[in-house]
């Protein structure tokens, strides 16, 4: 953005606004230095100590805290439900969403404005108020209709039970995420020319063949956003369990979210809560910076 | 050149709007209905509207103001936001390219992006406190920090597309930096202005995960959210105060979907995509 038109008058200019523009980058520097790096940087560094929070002083203890995470029964449950859980979240969300989105993309559906409002509106709420809703309902409602339907599994609350609070979980992350992963989805079916297709017509292309070399290609880069963002959800599920389930019946749903808030906050363990925490990161970075070099390579334009 | 659509297609439509519509149905049905008709049916429709549960809950200490604390915290965080990222993201992609302390600053602020908040939750308790920042207040100034990632990163990329010549010519006028930024640049900025707006406001809005940490030891710091999740725990019986609750929570979002649907989402797709 050099501008040759400014060369006269540069050295005082310059002066000016090269301080100008230094003091523009304080204030959000500052607020995330402060509130940001630095809380992380600290959280590193406690991880390896045996700090629990309130004691005076503390020793370094180096990766014991993680050692200890990973032979912890509790830390590997709740891996164990945090992997289960996103494995079927991502599916179910991403497989639903990319049909709704197919599907909003033919412009000849009718009341596509009236279906749009009405899929698109989960994308707005907020994650405790919902689940607190589908708390009240899985307890009255559901097996209500359990009963009248003669359906066993149904007819109790399936929050209540060991083996299927997963289920009650997962169908209202669901219920939230298609929403936003279909808009998204949506809006990268929309940047794909309609020329494509023409000339893909004309050539004798079939279905499955526009699919694969026309749309894929230009879906790809949003794809892997969603995916990425979903995994991320689903690893890191926090508010719809608390208001659901709250890590019960007996742990089954504690993932490694609600693990870490009742170690950090609850049962004075904080520096292994952190390590835990630490754990969760690197997974997460990791995982996305596979998803981002796959995707980057599979992109064919 | 498309396809209609086929019955089937519509059946799942219908079958999948009805499965999102019902969970709202029943939570405003059930928030209208007084005691005696609760017992009567879950499903029916309320044969008079009756608002006791709505007074009963606005009368409930500490709903009025959570209301005004989380409505506070909603716009000042939202005005901080603007006043913040868009003066940093302007500094850094017009200087970054030619100065590595631009160039550096941009990389650190994007650090933040993938690391999950449960890292930071604990140290940030105690920063907070230690500044005595665990009220209305404090948590506003730590949701501007943390909106400063996704903020600078799309307010960047949007600034790098919007020619330079109008703020040259400006300057060559003598205008100096500050108010070239804030008279031609920043409106400029509205698209993503309100990009920005849409998905921070709603994020601070709906959050629980910071107000439970940060404010959940003291009734007048409580967030609308931190209310109802008081409120049901301590409401067994009688639940369509619950859902009246809920309601009440959720009634400024609903009302702005039915009338800003197009800007809300589109906001939130162009926030998501890009980001």
């Amino acid at each position: 953005m050099k501008n040759v038109k400014t060369q006269e008058g540069k050295k005082k200019k310059v002066t000016e606004r090269s301080l100008s523009m230094f003091l523009f980058t304080i204030p959000a520097t500052v607020l995330y230095c402060v509130f940001f790096i630095y809380p992380i940087i600290i959280g590193v560094l406690y991880s390896f100590t045996d700090w629990n929070g309130l004691s005076k002083d503390y020793k370094f203890i180096g990766l014991s805290n993680y050692i200890t995470a990973f032979t912890n029964s509790r830390f590997q449950n709740a891996v164990k439900f945090n992997i289960r859980f996103t494995l079927m979240a991502v599916i179910l969300v991403v497989g639903l969403s990319l049909i709704l989105a197919l599907i909003f993309n033919n412009s000849k559906l009718k009341c596509m404005s009236l279906f749009r409002g009405i899929f698109f509106f989960p994308a707005v709420l907020g994650m405790l108020v919902v689940g607190l809703i589908f708390n009240e309902i899985f307890y009255r409602v559901v097996p209500v209709i359990g009963k009248a339907m003669e359906i066993p599994i149904l007819s109790s609350n399936i929050l209540a039970s060991k083996s299927t609070a997963i289920y009650g979980i997962l169908i209202v992350h669901v219920w939230l995420a298609v929403a936003m992963a279909t808009v998204m989805l949506l809006a990268g079916l929309q940047s794909t020319p309609e020329e494509l297709y023409e000339a893909a017509v004309l050539d004798g292309a079939n279905r499955w063949q526009k699919f694969k070399y026309i749309t894929m290609p230009f879906l790809l880069p949003v794809l892997s956003v969603v995916l990425i963002l979903q995994v991320k959800s689903g690893l890191t599920v926090y508010d719809i369990i608390v208001a659901l389930t709250n890590g019960g019946p007996g742990g089954a749903t504690e993932s490694m979210a609600v693990l870490i808030y009742n170690h950090g906050f609850k049962e004075v363990k904080l520096s292994y809560a952190i390590a835990e925490a630490m754990i969760l990161t690197i997974v997460i970075c990791a995982i996305s910076f596979i998803q981002t070099s796959i995707s980057n390579k599979k992109k064919v334009y | 050149m498309k396809k209609k659509p086929s019955i089937f297609t519509y059946l799942f439509l219908i079958c999948g709007a009805l499965l999102i519509i019902f969970p709202m149905y029943l939570t405003i049905i059930t928030a209208f209905k007084s005691t005696e008709e609760l017992t009567k049916s879950i499903f029916a429709f309320p044969s008079s509207f009756y608002l006791g549960n709505f007074q009963e809950v606005i009368e409930k200490s500490g709903f009025l103001h959570s209301v005004v604390n989380t409505v506070f915290v909603t716009i000042a965080a939202c005005l901080g936001v603007v006043l913040v990222v868009p003066l940093v993201s302007y500094a850094i992609a017009r200087n970054m390219d030619n100065k590595r302390y631009y160039k550096y600053l941009y990389y650190f602020l994007l650090i933040g992006i993938f690391v999950p908040f449960q890292v930071k939750m604990m140290p940030l308790v105690q920063v907070m406190s230690k500044f005595n920042m665990l009220n209305v207040p404090g948590i506003t100034v730590v949701y501007v920090a943390s909106a400063v990632c996704e903020g600078v990163f799309l307010y960047v990329a949007f600034i790098q597309g919007v020619p330079g010549e109008l703020e040259e010519s400006a300057y060559m006028d003598g205008a100096s930096t500050i108010y070239t930024y804030w008279r031609i640049i920043f409106p400029l900025l509205k698209p993503m202005t309100a990009t920005v707006l849409i998905m921070d406001g709603l994020w601070y809005w709906n959050d629980f995960f910071l107000p439970l940490i940060a404010l959940n030891k003291t009734p007048d710091n409580y967030t609308l959210t931190l209310f109802v999740y008081n409120f049901k725990s301590q409401t067994t019986v009688n639940y369509s105060l619950i859902f009246a609750g809920l309601l009440l929570a959720m009634l400024p979002i609903m009302v702005s979907y039915v009338f800003l649907q197009k800007q809300i989402m589109g906001g939130l797709v162009n926030g998501a995509v890009k980001g």
